[in-house]
């Protein structure tokens, strides 16, 4: 595990998640931000802020990114929603392309 | 990708990739490369418990599951080990849960 394998999700109250790449890379957006040449100049620093997000949801995120690397890696197991998330989930998980 | 835990000290979560058989002193050492803290400076704590855990013993051993909460703490320059601290989210939702069991 190296620091470059990393990046830091900033969330709207300045809380910071750091995860693997790979698992940030379930999100289509955050995927492209990390991919595209030119580059968004927070990804070169390993950081990307998310102003809109709260840090509960990026933090339900975050754990989505790595049940959804479980789940492909064979483990069957649900990912629960506590219902007074749903909707800002959903805006954030369409923002994020996930 | 067996599991990952949570590993938390004042505004800051590493989710750590991790399998159960893996010893608290390997998780340690990742922590070593992402927060340049020397292994010696670090005490992991399970939050659910309140648990200190040893070096020497496996997640496993000490019942550290998938999505665990681990609180680091660092040595302080006196050389005793900080309390833990987590500062939690005051949105909305944390707001309904007074107790503090719904991390």
């Amino acid at each position: 595990m190296k620091k470059e394998d990393t990046v830091k999700l900033i969330s709207a109250e300045g809380f910071e998640f750091v995860i693997d790449k790979e698992a940030a890379m379930v999100s289509q957006t955050i995927y492209n931000m990390l991919t595209s040449p030119g580059s968004f100049a927070e990804t070169q620093h390993g950081e990307v802020t998310f102003p809109e997000i709260s840090t509960t949801i990026l933090e339900k995120i975050c754990k989505y990114f790595y049940w959804h690397l479980q789940f492909a890696s064979g483990k069957e197991t649900e990912f629960p929603i506590e219902p007074e998330l749903t909707l800002e989930l959903m805006m954030a998980a369409n923002y994020l392309h996930t | 990708m067996a599991m990952y835990i949570r590993v938390k000290r004042i505004k800051t979560t590493y989710f750590i990739r991790c399998d159960p058989t893996e010893t608290i002193l390997d998780i340690k050492e990742k922590l070593h490369v992402l927060i340049e803290q020397p292994v010696i400076n670090q005490r992991l704590i399970l939050v659910g418990t309140g648990e200190v855990l040893e070096d020497s013993k496996t997640l496993a051993d000490q019942k550290v599951e998938n999505d665990a909460v681990v609180a680091l703490t660092l040595r302080k320059d006196d050389n005793e080990f900080e309390e833990v601290n987590i500062v939690r989210p005051n949105d909305f939702y944390q707001s309904r849960d007074g107790d503090g069991g719904n991390w």
